[in-house]
């Protein structure tokens, strides 16, 4: 298969995927447009004809030249080496905490999560102390709250699930009597 | 000019809360820009949701001072790390990392900061007498099928800058054309792509996505970098040129200034463009073309004063005709949008003093550049020792807030960091960042401009291209794209001995 590699194929399963998923649902806005001929869906469908020409077309580069650079303007990242399962398994770790962050911002609420979430991420990057986790998480932590609750009072995601919405509201009331005093 | 330059400068320097955002950006493009596994475009990022509680001339001239610190910040990554911080202060490193390697880094950095100041300097003034004339006269011939080529042309370029082929290129720039279909259609508002998505109605916000595609990825990058042992820490040494080495290369940097400037107009690549070419010429005019890529101070001099001049130069497409040369050029119409406001020829008749006090501001960037730099260049270095896994989740919970802040939905922290994933790995797959994201912010103006333009004439689509701007846009957006087509078929020269991977 020339020089394709597994790497290669997953890319141009997942662009040739995008491709179909939009022009599938592009069916769903297909309605004219009293205003404008060529309606909602022109320019989404020329895109992905586009794309998909630049796909094929990246599919054949693959298959002649492997993964060799043309030496684009500013090109400056090298290509990820995932041989490694260790490697695999961390990067994926550091992929996901963030994402499970985010989904339980709704029903916990950045008050309770982010020391969780502050003390996940300095040990995924490496950091073992317990100590320096802990000071580490406290400071970030606390500048976190000062800055966002007590210089701009802004709005964030209390969370809607007791015991997290009460350490929420508690966070809250504490501050309104700081801003009072 | 002079009366609007110095009302600009007093209105800037008229309050302490003003003051004291210019200060920020200055210190915070430089530290942003000098900290390895960031840049100015994950403070950019940040700051982006923030701007829209300060009034708009402080917002916009936030941005600006970034623009023009960062560009600078980025080279000390570049010279101390062999990370550029963008794209436009790779160039720096071809010479500037050797130089570091030949303990030689103080010289390389010194040589950055004057450089960078020079160039800086010299392209505010440009800017400042070009900019209004250019925007008096798109009123009057720039309308929707010019902006829609000038959109095209941008992208024809845009693909060319950052991804490790021609093709990827290509496919970088439209996968962010096709994200900014999703939402309401910019002609009958029809909702396109919310995959039953309610909050998707109102399309993928531009502050998460550019939050998620340079701030969360650069993170992700730097994690790997991490797991893989491939992160390394810098030397750190001070021994500044001597005045008599750097008017030794006068010539260079009148040069640069001249190549950054012309460069940096062209929307699209402008800074990164005018870094690399002033780079080559510098080799191409040269006496002793072999010493460079192994630490020659020309080399330094060079991309940087280019880079720096290109900051004046891509404002005036986005202030003259409101439109992004770059990615931070392309947050800053972010901002402008979050007030309001339109960036373009009626800002200068309805907010010229937002106009002046950004001139100013980014003047007097430059200056502080070369004050800053000078002095405090020693202080900044040593901020550099933050071990990255305390900045990780420090960026990262900023990031979120950020994203959240703007419209109170979780929604956009998961776009954000699903942004920052997908950036991830296109990034480590040779995929263009900026090229994602200007395709985004582009997309959706191209659109609108597009649908306006063919109703202007009918659609027909003779009279559209019979307008002599917009022909000669899309004739040399044409002639960019057959010259890339061109490329995009030739046999890479390099590398391909070690492309047979298992």
């Amino acid at each position: 298969m020339g020089r394709l590699t597994r790497g290669h194929w997953v890319e141009a399963a997942v662009f040739l995927l995008i491709v179909a998923v939009f022009y599938g649902f592009s069916f769903e806005f297909n309605q004219p447009i009293e205003i404008y001929r060529y309606g909602a869906t022109a320019w989404p469908r020329v895109i992905i004809g586009i794309l998909l020409i630049a796909t094929i077309g990246n599919i054949w580069f693959q298959y002649n030249y492997g993964s060799a650079s043309q030496g684009g303007i500013g090109q400056t990242e090298d290509e990820a080496d995932f041989s490694d399962s260790g490697l695999i398994t961390r990067m994926a770790a550091v992929l996901i905490t963030p994402l499970v962050f985010a989904w339980l911002l709704k029903p916990v609420g950045i008050y309770f999560s982010a020391p969780f979430f502050i003390a996940a991420i300095m040990w995924l990057f490496g950091e073992r102390r317990w100590k320096a986790l802990l000071i580490m998480t406290v400071v970030i932590y606390a500048l976190f709250i000062g800055l966002f609750l007590f210089i701009l009072n802004a709005p964030l995601p209390q969370g809607n699930v007791s015991p997290f919405y009460d350490f929420s509201a508690w966070i809250l009331t504490m501050n309104a009597k700081l801003q009072g005093l | 000019m002079i009366e609007n330059f110095l009302a600009g400068s007093a209105a800037l320097f008229g309050d302490w809360f003003t003051i004291g955002i210019f200060v920020f950006g200055v210190i915070g493009g430089m530290l942003f820009g000098a900290i390895p596994g960031v840049s100015m475009l994950t403070l950019a990022a940040i700051l982006l949701p923030f701007t829209a509680s300060l009034e708009p001339a402080q917002g916009v001239m936030l941005f600006a001072v970034i623009y023009c610190t960062g560009t600078y910040g980025g080279a000390i990554t570049a010279i101390l790390f062999n990370i550029p911080g963008s794209a436009e202060n790779a160039p720096t490193a071809f010479d500037g990392y050797p130089m570091t390697q030949n303990g030689q880094s103080g010289k390389a950095v010194g040589a950055a900061v004057l450089c960078s100041a020079i160039g800086g300097m010299a392209s505010a003034l440009v800017m400042m007498a070009a900019t209004e004339p250019l925007a008096n006269w798109a009123i009057q011939n720039i309308g929707p099928p010019e902006i829609f080529a000038l959109v095209f042309f941008g992208l024809a370029v845009a693909s060319s800058i950052g991804a490790r082929t021609i093709w990827k290129g290509w496919m970088s720039v439209l996968i962010g054309l096709l994200i900014a279909t999703i939402g309401q259609d910019p002609v009958g508002g029809i909702n396109r792509y919310n995959f039953g998505i309610s909050d998707l109605a109102a399309g993928i916000a531009f502050v998460p996505a550019i939050l998620g595609f340079f701030a969360v990825s650069e993170i992700f990058v730097q994690a790997e970098k991490k797991a893989s042992g491939k992160y390394k820490a810098p030397k750190v040494s001070m021994t500044f040129p001597t005045w008599m080495e750097l008017w030794m290369h006068k010539i260079a940097v009148g040069r640069s200034i001249i190549v950054g400037f012309l460069c940096g107009i062209l929307p699209g690549i402008g800074a990164t463009l005018a870094a690399f070419m002033s780079y080559g010429e510098a080799v191409r005019w040269s006496k002793t073309p072999e010493e460079f890529g192994k630490g020659k101070l020309e080399g330094v001099i060079s991309a940087e004063t280019a880079n720096n001049a290109a900051t004046g130069a891509a404002m005036i497409p986005l202030l003259a005709l409101g439109l992004p040369g770059g990615a931070l050029t392309a947050m800053m119409v972010v901002v402008f949008q979050m007030h309001d406001l339109q960036p373009g020829p009626l800002v200068f008749m309805l907010s010229p003093d937002l106009i002046w006090i950004v001139f100013a501001a980014m003047f007097y960037a430059n200056l502080a550049i070369l004050i800053i730099g000078v002095v405090e260049t020693k202080t900044i270095l040593n901020l550099l020792k933050i071990p990255f896994q305390f900045l990780a989740p420090l960026i990262l919970m900023l990031a979120a807030t950020g994203a959240y802040i703007n419209r109170g939905l979780v929604l956009d922290v998961i776009v954000m960091f699903l942004a920052g994933i997908m950036g991830y790995l296109l990034r480590r797959s040779g995929f263009s960042i900026p090229g994602i994201v200007l395709g985004l912010i582009l997309g959706i103006i191209g659109e609108q401009n597009f649908a306006q333009g063919m109703q202007m004439v009918h659609y027909d689509l003779v009279t559209y291209f019979s307008r002599p701007i917009c022909a000669i846009l899309i004739f040399a957006g044409f002639v960019t794209l057959g010259s890339s087509v061109f490329r995009a078929f030739k046999a890479p020269k390099q590398n391909l001995q070690n492309t047979d991977e298992p």
